[in-house]
């Protein structure tokens, strides 16, 4: 046998992540798909069998981004199954923790993924070059964001510091006290950043969206509240599965959601703030007033702004709580022994929108199911229903333009997938 | 989502250097990964019969380098290296 080497030495290349197919004929949009590549992951199959105390840092490792979020729906599930109510400073200091999170993952959306669009850069490392002090500010605020999340979690992805009931260890009051003077720094960013993207042009367009988001009598809202629509879904969050419910899609991994009876909806800083707008703290609303932000947000590139107004938020609430903060007794609240199966469900708001999460306990702790259902997955039907309208109105770009405008299109909406700045094709069928 | 896009991209590129039914059949193929690709061996293994599939390189042992230099300007990349091909007996040299 004679062997005879080909050296080749081809970079392999990362692209395509996701794929937009759609059918055109006689000028009439008749299939839009959004396809995502990424492999299903299993973890509902995997939480079977182990440890409830194990939900929250198992499912922290769905998302490098918005960790916080699995962990806080899965405790406030676990905590309903279980019986066991979290209040007081410990309520307050996953709010905080919540609120370094909205703050690292919307600044990094704002400035490094979004801002890009608006100004016309193919990516932030384009974009710093002529706006430097833009970008430095969107690293100082995510800066701020991490600096919370590794106080109070141990470090800023997939933190460490949570559990069922509250947390391992909870931070002495100095060292809460020393993230004062960043928070407050950041605040005034963050007031900053709502100015700089006011100043963006944004393509008219209006959306007949059904936002769906938790309400809280009294805070804007992170970990708990009924789950309200615009079009009038009241519920306890343990009543999802009777209201929203997953479709299995055959050209995409990743399950829709829809409302029973009523088809897509929308979830996250669009649908968070136009059923809770009043429930902003001052100098985030005195901010959106400034700019001329309306109650209700219909147009899909506004959400950048929606998405700054809360970084505003979540620095006024952090500094809040900063300041009222003295440790409490005990870092967690005891779980009583479990003598029957049980079952809990709760859903809290992650940066991208509502998260849910329900689990059946056995008597001897162990999980019988978990289920989730992630913001990315509720949105993705709607996703696709604004890039019908955007095809729709856009027939006669060419394939390029086409591809920058649906890219742009769902970047709106900061799904999980638009980590990657480059990563549709588009197939475009013309018939 | 990564794996499976740079998986994709290099069966592309191992389905044109090495189509179905081709005259000669690759009997290695050796592949470099970064120290940063965030990929592992045991990840392209499994999906590596995926990659091969119906390409004359189907039944190729594959060779993995693994770099562990995060300072190479490629640190973030999976290289194909060098396809051995088997040219029969005498082979054309």
């Amino acid at each position: 046998m004679t062997e005879r080497t080909i050296a080749v030495n081809y970079l392999a290349r990362v692209e395509g992540e996701g794929a937009l197919r759609v059918r055109i004929r006689d000028r009439t949009v008749e299939e839009v798909e959004l396809r995502i590549f990424e492999p299903p992951r299993f973890f509902e199959a995997f939480l079977r069998g182990r440890h409830y105390t194990e939900a929250p840092d198992v499912t922290a490792r769905i998302c490098g981004i918005c960790p916080v979020a699995y962990q806080m729906s899965a405790c406030h599930a676990l905590e309903r199954a279980l019986g066991i109510e979290v209040g007081g400073t410990l309520r307050e200091l996953r709010r905080l923790l919540y609120c370094g999170e909205w703050i690292e993952s919307h600044a990094l959306h704002i400035y490094l993924l979004h801002a890009p669009d608006f100004l016309g850069y193919p990516d932030a490392i384009q974009l710093a070059r002529d706006h430097p002090e833009a970008v430095q500010r969107g690293l100082a605020l995510k800066k701020a964001g991490n600096a919370i999340m590794r106080m109070l979690g141990g470090r800023e992805i997939h933190p460490i510091n949570v559990r069922v009931g509250g947390f391992y260890r909870c931070p002495s009051r100095d060292e809460v006290a020393d993230l004062r003077g960043e928070v407050v720094r950041a605040l005034a960013l963050a007031e900053e950043t709502v100015r700089f993207v006011a100043g963006f042009e944004f393509p008219k367009v209006e959306e007949d969206y059904e936002f769906v988001a938790l309400r809280h009598p009294e805070e804007y809202p992170l970990n708990e509240g009924r789950i309200e629509s615009s079009t009038g879904v009241d519920i306890d969050p343990a009543d999802f599965d009777g209201t929203f419910e997953e479709v299995q899609m055959p050209h995409s991994h990743a399950l829709h959601s829809v409302h029973k009876g009523a088809g897509s909806y929308l979830v996250g800083p669009m649908a968070r703030y136009a059923l809770n707008h009043d429930r902003l703290s001052p100098r985030a609303l005195r901010v959106a007033q400034e700019v001329g932000l309306e109650p209700v947000v219909r147009n899909p590139f506004r959400s950048v702004l929606v998405r700054a107004v809360e970084v505003v938020y979540a620095c006024e609430e952090a500094v809040r709580i900063i300041d009222r903060y003295r440790p409490p007794e005990r870092p967690w609240v005891e779980a009583p022994p479990i003598d029957h199966p049980t079952h809990g469900a709760a859903a809290t708001e992650a940066p991208r929108g509502l998260l849910y999460h329900a689990y059946d306990v056995d008597p001897s702790g162990l999980l019988r199911t978990a289920h989730i259902v992630a913001p990315t997955a509720q949105n993705q039907k709607r996703i696709e229903d604004d890039l019908r309208h955007l095809v729709t109105r856009s027939l006669d770009l060419d394939t390029p333009a086409l591809t920058f405008a649906c890219e742009r299109a769902i970047r709106n909406h900061d799904p999980c997938i638009s980590c990657a700045t480059h990563f549709l094709s588009v197939e475009l069928v013309r018939e | 989502m990564h794996e499976e896009a740079l998986l994709r991209d290099l069966r592309r590129k191992v389905r044109e250097l090495a189509p179905a039914g081709g005259t000669v059949r690759i009997v290695r193929v050796r592949l470099w990964v970064g120290a940063l690709a965030h990929v592992t061996p045991g990840s392209i293994r499994r999906r590596w019969p995926e990659v091969v599939a119906d390409t004359s390189a189907a039944e190729c042992q594959l060779e993995i380098d693994l770099s562990t230099d995060p300072s190479d300007p490629a640190a973030q990349r999976v290289r194909l290296v060098e396809m051995t091909a088997d040219d029969g007996p005498g082979g054309v040299g």
